[in-house]
């Protein structure tokens, strides 16, 4: 197999192997199935489609966004239906992946000063599972957001049929779950792609290398290659 | 008064706000005496009239008042209350529409770039051409007098005849009024006049008489003389109306945060790669990962 060939074929085990999750194949590691992978850009797809047609109707700095769809009045035809559309993935995603997603009692310090440490590089763990405390975070943020988005962006979506002060604490329950999103998104991306190389693969291949599994989920890595018995 | 009071004084979803003074513009206003007004609803026709609005049929309510509340293609509305007293009943009358505040809290709540603008002569219009409706400015309106529009998709409301005012025409309901409980002109006049107005319903008897002249909102450019000041909510009117808190709090501290929160977060991810580099995976050389299936 040369590697100037643009687009090598496929080791069909790979193949195979991608449609299930946590099984080695020759070098590599099934991390994400696809029906999992569907899933993750679904969101990202629909929630790209409320980040802009909603930022240009929060502040008119980003009013700039509003062009890409038509103009203002049509990301506000586009963003509630869009809402519901991130919601409902975002469900879908929430089943998918709740099973990995609980919290072990060591892991608990993520939500503090570990999160800093980590992007010092410096908390690396043996005991870190398929997801590490950050990613467990993320997800509970990302499922408890999509709720407190949807609830507020309901009655934002009808608003008279609403008393005025609930009113108000949608716009800002809205509004604040919307920043919080979009802060830690910059990041969830960042960490896929440019800080940790060998990441971004499994969300599209759905693989990961062994080394970059013993590197970034040290257990996960004992317990797809046999070394460790599985956990829960 | 002239085209030149359409200067602009505020303008919704504006970055910077909207930076006027070219020209001299002096604020008008509607005067209203509650204590004259005798129910004839003169005022609520010529509103309809000239301003074009369709016709909305009569909701009884066991009441004179022609509907509940404000219309999208109702502007002006005679609010007829009633009220026991020891000498029976009393009709506090009082013609509801936009108060046009000088610090208006649709303006404030508006997503929507110069869909809603304060002219330099303090009237606040609607521009439906940018209004997108989403309705914020039911939200942020003090009085609960902008309404959707279910025909056009906008919001609309009283405009204080605008297009008459800026050619020096008095507004349609002003104009309509047999008693002369309306007046128009300048805020300072119409102010005076109110003032004058009071001290007369005291001297007769109505000790808490008062002008109606919110300062939560900036007063408004729409001033009442009520002959029982101290119960603005008999007229149905809010004792002290302002931009509700939680839109103040979402424009003015929420967002500006939000926004430097995000641009803060690209530049600490770029300030973060710079620092740190990527986290490399041991064992796996660059040459490697760019192989395709590596």
């Amino acid at each position: 197999m040369s590697t100037a060939a643009p687009h090598a074929p496929m080791d069909p085990a790979i193949v195979v192997g991608r449609t299930r999750e946590d099984v080695v194949v020759g070098k590599e590691i099934v991390r994400h199935r696809l029906w999992s992978r569907l899933a993750h850009w679904i969101v990202a797809l629909t929630f790209a489609v409320c980040l802009l047609t909603g930022m240009p109707i929060w502040t008119p700095v980003f009013g700039w966004m509003a062009h890409l769809f038509g103009g203002l009045s049509v990301c506000r035809v586009i963003h509630p239906w869009a809402g519901v559309a991130f919601f409902l993935a975002a469900g879908i995603q929430f089943v998918e992946w709740i099973g990995d997603m609980h919290f072990e009692s060591w892991e608990r310090d993520w939500i503090g000063p570990r999160v800093f440490r980590y992007m010092r590089y410096e908390a690396d763990d043996p005991r870190t599972g398929k997801y590490n405390g950050g990613q467990k975070l993320y997800f509970w943020a990302v499922s408890l957001g999509a709720l407190g988005l949807l609830l507020s962006g309901l009655m934002m979506w009808f608003p008279t049929s609403f008393p005025k002060p609930l009113m108000e604490l949608a716009y800002l329950v809205h509004d604040f779950t919307f920043i919080c999103f979009a802060v830690s998104l910059v990041f969830h991306i960042y960490l896929g792609t440019a800080a940790e190389p060998g990441t971004f693969g499994s969300m599209t291949r759905g693989t990961v290398t062994r080394p970059w599994a013993r590197l970034h989920h040290p257990r996960w890595y004992r317990e797809v290659t046999g070394e460790e018995p599985r956990r829960g | 008064m002239s085209m030149q009071t359409l200067e602009i004084r505020r303008s919704s979803a504006s970055v910077l706000g909207s930076l006027s003074g070219l020209r001299k513009a002096t604020t008008v206003a509607k005067y209203i005496d509650t204590s004259t007004c005798i129910g004839c609803k003169a005022c609520e026709v010529a509103c309809q009239e000239w301003n074009d609005l369709r016709i909305v049929p009569t909701e009884q309510t066991g009441t004179y008042q022609t509907l509940p509340t404000l219309h999208a293609d109702y502007w002006n509305l005679i609010r007829f209350n009633e009220r026991d007293f020891d000498g029976g009943i009393v009709w506090l009358m009082r013609k509801d529409q936009c108060m046009h505040c000088d610090e208006p809290g649709c303006l404030a709540a508006c997503p929507a770039p110069g869909a809603i603008v304060q002219y330099g002569n303090g009237i606040v219009d609607v521009n439906p051409d940018q209004c997108i409706g989403c309705k914020y400015c039911e939200t942020g309106c003090p009085f609960d007098v902008p309404r959707f529009s279910a025909t056009t998709g906008k919001m609309s409301k009283c405009t204080l005849c605008v297009d008459r005012v800026s050619v020096g025409l008095e507004p349609a309901c002003i104009k309509a009024c047999p008693t002369g409980c309306l007046h128009f002109g300048t805020k300072e006049d119409m102010v005076a006049l109110g003032n004058s107005r009071v001290a007369q319903l005291k001297a007769n008897g109505f000790a808490n008489a008062s002008l109606y002249d919110p300062q939560g909102v900036g007063g408004t450019s729409v001033v009442t003389v009520l002959a029982h000041g101290d119960h603005p909510d008999w007229y149905s009117l809010p004792a002290d109306p302002h931009v509700p808190w939680g839109v103040k709090l979402w424009k003015k501290v929420l967002r500006p945060l939000g926004v430097a929160a995000i641009f803060g977060a690209v530049i600490g991810a770029f300030a973060h790669y710079t620092k740190y580099g990527p986290k490399e995976v041991e064992g796996s050389s660059d040459s490697d990962r760019n192989r395709p299936n590596a």
